[in-house]
């Protein structure tokens, strides 16, 4: 089979993957972009969202409702992050950092002291499977991972519109100017890492039900993935989309690109004992391009004044 | 300025690509190493995937066992792709959605999480499991009788349970106290230590779980652990195998023996062991792999299989500690 076919073949996988961490890659983008800080809390929270939705959806409740008590769980591990920064002044690498810990021990207690529970397509009512990827039915992943992308979204959207939104974006961008205008920067800080796990936590129970299982370790690694997302999204569409919408959305086709380069890469017959070190080569080239691109426009700027002089 | 982007643009996705070419052409080389006995294009009749959770050497041997006997049985005719998720269990659905793009012609899951996650990915494709302990927990199937049905069959590492706990009341029959010491993180870990607990308090005998999180806390809980037991019991747990040097340098001072559930565990920090081969197990493996691909058996039919394992003891623990190995144990070999 040739290696194009199979790679079209692929895509609707990665694709699906790339939009489940890409929910999760929003969440980050809200941290890392908009309130200015590093949140490790998400290695954790990714699994509590799984184990949370797996534990429910095998004790009979609706796989919706579960989505739901997942992303609750979530933000509760983010106001756990918010109020050992602002309340105990722990700095806020450090904050998430002690949550993730914590939230190994809490996850296992979610489930069952296991660390690993299946979740099987074939005996629950679940909202998504990977099964369903290359189908073309109503089962299909896509397009609902598409509605609940847009809808998060849109959400979103609104929300930074607004009043409390505005002073949350204010509370990233210059703490000192939002504090004069007095704004609550820790109340803000502590919503903001609030909402962004809830989002991380949601995309962790999509990705359960995905992949058909919930696993203590599922997070690992989660900051890395979200990262290479937010930032392979404004590399490549960081001069196109000025609009805030459109931006999330970058974020969202950031994750997919990464899992499909991840894909071509196994496609391409890769030793997978390198994996990691691809994994880390991606992300750091991404990371480097808007570098290498700006010194790259001021030599172009720089030999243009020249040239113009010599005219 | 818009030509500037699109120069930066397409030089930087050059750029990603061949570095992930590059990357390729020195990961192809080792890969063909790997698959020994690489088939000549022209004679391939079945592709086959594996997905492998962790670099592991129980998972290590499996897979070679498994290409090994499924080489032997159908010689040149069986094209074989090895991937391992490194540890990542997102991965394993990545890999596995390429197995499936690829329309393999059977997957070979090693370790549980590789096998949800070919189970979520194809109703169609034949999955085979091994070094899975219980299928029935790691598949969520309810009264599980010995065959999974459908598309997915395999093989099991569970030793007897019920024989090990035997075996620490005929190695220490003074016992009163035994610490089950495994890893939280391991999905197989609790249900061997919870199952010996079972048989040990039938035998009258008190026991406590110990566990740690990863490497890091291994020495402390072992600690708690030689404080409280007078013999230590240790499952089949990648963890533990991983650390028995630290395991050892805790109990051999304390004068506490294990008990293990497997050889590595034993030949590190342990006395005696009901041992299976994991290289066994996946020739097993490769050998029912065989019989799906030529048709002669129908996977939904097939019972997961076991193999047999084999008393026996750690020599150079037994002399330190002072125990005398007891009748019909061989000493492993270095």
């Amino acid at each position: 089979m040739s290696f194009l076919s199979s790679l079209m073949n692929a895509l609707p996988g990665a694709a699906a993957q790339g939009l489940a961490w890409g929910i999760m890659a929003i969440g980050v983008y809200i941290t890392f972009r908009i309130l200015d800080v590093a949140d490790l809390t998400v290695d954790g929270s990714l699994a509590t969202g799984g184990a949370v939705c797996v534990m429910l959806i095998r004790g009979g409740v609706n796989p919706w409702l579960a989505l739901l008590c997942a992303m609750l769980a979530g933000m509760l591990a983010g106001l756990v992050t918010g109020l050992f920064h602002t309340r105990c002044g722990i700095p806020a690498i450090l904050a998430g950092i002690l949550t993730q810990l914590a939230l190994y021990s809490i996850n296992l207690r979610i489930m069952d002291s296991k660390a690993n529970q299946a979740l099987s397509v074939d005996k629950y009512p679940l909202l998504l499977s990977q099964r369903y990827v290359r189908e073309l039915s109503l089962n299909n992943p896509l397009p609902l991972l598409l509605i609940f992308t847009a809808a998060v979204i849109a959400a979103l959207y609104w929300f930074f519109g607004t009043e409390k939104g505005s002073s949350l974006r204010a509370t990233g961008a210059n703490p000192n100017m939002a504090r004069a205008q007095g704004i609550n920067t820790n109340s803000n800080i502590v919503l903001g890492l609030m909402l962004s796990n809830g989002l991380v936590a949601l995309s962790g129970a999509l990705l359960a039900q995905y992949q058909g299982s919930s696993d203590i370790n599922m997070g690992r690694g989660a900051i890395v993935i979200g990262l290479a997302a937010v930032i392979i999204g404004e590399v490549i569409f960081g001069k196109v989309f000025a609009n805030f919408g459109l931006k999330l959305f970058a974020v969202s086709i950031g994750a997919i690109i990464y899992y499909i380069v991840l894909q071509v890469v196994l496609q391409l017959g890769l030793n997978t004992n390198d994996l990691k070190l691809i994994t880390a080569l991606i992300v750091a080239v991404f990371l480097a391009i808007p570098y290498w691109k700006s010194k790259m426009f001021r030599h172009t700027a720089q030999a243009k004044k020249g040239g113009s002089k010599n005219a | 300025m818009n030509t500037k982007r699109i120069i930066s643009l397409a030089a930087s996705l050059a750029l990603v690509l061949s570095l992930s070419v590059g990357l390729t052409g020195c990961g192809d080389k080792t890969a063909q190493d790997d698959n020994q006995g690489e088939p000549a294009a022209d004679s391939v009749k079945y592709t086959v995937g594996v997905c492998q959770l962790v670099q592991h050497d129980a998972l290590d041997a499996a897979t070679q066992g498994f290409i090994d006997a499924l080489n032997e049985a159908l010689p040149g005719q069986v094209e074989i792709v090895t991937k391992n998720a490194s540890g990542d269990s997102a991965n394993c659905s990545t890999i596995v959605n390429g197995f499936v793009s690829d329309n393999v012609d059977l997957i070979m899951a090693n370790a549980t999480p590789a096998l949800t996650a070919a189970a979520a990915a194809t109703k169609d494709i034949p999955i085979l499991g091994t070094s899975i302990t219980a299928y029935g927990v790691a598949l969520d199937i309810d009264d599980f009788n010995g065959t999974v049905g459908g598309n997915i069959s395999g093989t099991s590492d569970l030793a007897d349970l019920e024989a090990q706990a035997d075996m620490i009341t005929e190695w220490f029959p003074e016992a009163k106290k035994v610490g089950l010491l495994f890893c939280s993180a391991e999905p197989n870990s609790l249900y061997q230590v919870e199952e010996v607990a079972k048989y040990l308090s039938a035998k009258g005998i008190e026991s406590q779980q110990f566990a740690f999180t990863d490497t890091n806390d291994v020495a402390s809980v072992t600690q708690s652990a030689a404080d409280y037991a007078d013999v230590i019991y240790a499952p089949t747990d990648n963890t533990a195998a991983s650390n028995t040097e630290a395991i050892a340098n805790v109990l051999v001072p304390a004068g506490v023996p294990v008990i293990a559930g497997e050889e590595g565990i034993c030949k590190g920090c342990g006395v005696a062991t009901l041992s299976i081969s994991y290289y066994d197990l996946g020739a097993t493996t490769g050998k029912m792999a065989a019989k799906i691909l030529t048709g002669e058996a129908d996977i939904s039919e097939m019972p997961i299989e076991f193999t047999d394992a084999t008393p026996k003891y750690n020599a150079s623990m037994c002399e330190t500690l002072g125990i005398t190995p007891l009748d019909g144990y061989t000493a492993i070999e270095d």
